[in-house]
């Protein structure tokens, strides 16, 4: 078996605490520094966020697919749904000098990955590849 | 996450605890705009016990500050955490809020 974990939870903002939980304990099984964690945690609860937001318009019914593993780029997690597609043109944050509320999670996902790319092969819903690469 | 209105010398003093995510926010902005809508100044917020904080939290403070500041009230924030104050930092926040160190301080200033 592949060096990795899987979770799948139901697209309840409920689980949202449960999804940081399992980031935080992949970070540090995989060596990752406290900052690097933290930032990770963040990322990954953000993107989850737009899933629930974006994706399934608010529906708490559906799932949430979340796989973490160690490559040799660096820590990837796959976040999957099979929501409405997201352009990912669509999903550009604020300018963070424009002070208002709402799109800022964009901003927290960047920070936290090297690599945040739609992946287009899905035909239903979504798969977004976040990487953090080895420093 | 868990909210205590309290009663300071006439002041409101919200205190919060745990993680402030888009579960727990809802309620969050329910309780903040109930005060704010009571024109409510200054409006102390303790984030001595806030462990997270993510886009949707930042987002009703900014909510509730721009409906404070129509009306010229003061919405003063302090103890947060080195995690939850780097979020603020990061969104370009600190310089739009007014964030204390201590409930001292932000009673004082």
């Amino acid at each position: 078996m592949k060096d990795l974990a899987v979770i799948k939870v139901q697209s309840d903002p409920k689980y949202l605490s449960v999804i940081r939980t399992v980031t935080v304990k992949m970070g540090e099984l995989y060596g990752l520094s406290k900052s690097a964690i933290e930032d990770i945690k963040v990322g990954v609860d953000e993107a989850c966020s737009n899933v629930i937001k974006h994706a399934y318009g608010g529906d708490h019914r559906q799932s949430i697919l979340v796989r973490y593993k160690m490559t040799q780029k660096g820590f990837e997690v796959l976040i999957e749904d099979h929501g409405v597609k997201v352009q990912p043109e669509s999903i550009e944050g604020r300018n963070l000098d424009d002070i208002r509320p709402g799109g800022l999670g964009v901003h927290l996902i960047k920070r936290a990955f090297d690599i945040v790319q739609f992946v287009q092969r899905k035909r239903r819903g979504n798969k977004l590849r976040l990487v953090r690469f080895k420093k | 996450m868990e909210i205590e209105i309290k009663d300071y010398q006439g002041l409101k003093v919200m205190a919060l605890s745990g993680e402030i995510d888009m579960y727990s926010s809802p309620a969050l902005r329910e309780e903040m705009m109930g005060l704010i809508d009571q024109r409510m100044t200054p409006l102390l917020v303790d984030f001595r016990g806030v462990s997270y904080i993510d886009s949707s939290g930042i987002a009703t403070f900014v909510e509730g500050l721009k409906r404070m500041m129509s009306y010229g009230g003061r919405l003063k924030l302090f103890g947060l955490l080195e995690g939850v104050k780097e979020i603020f930092n990061f969104s370009r926040l600190d310089k739009v809020f007014e964030i204390y160190g201590s409930f001292e301080d932000a009673l004082l200033n």
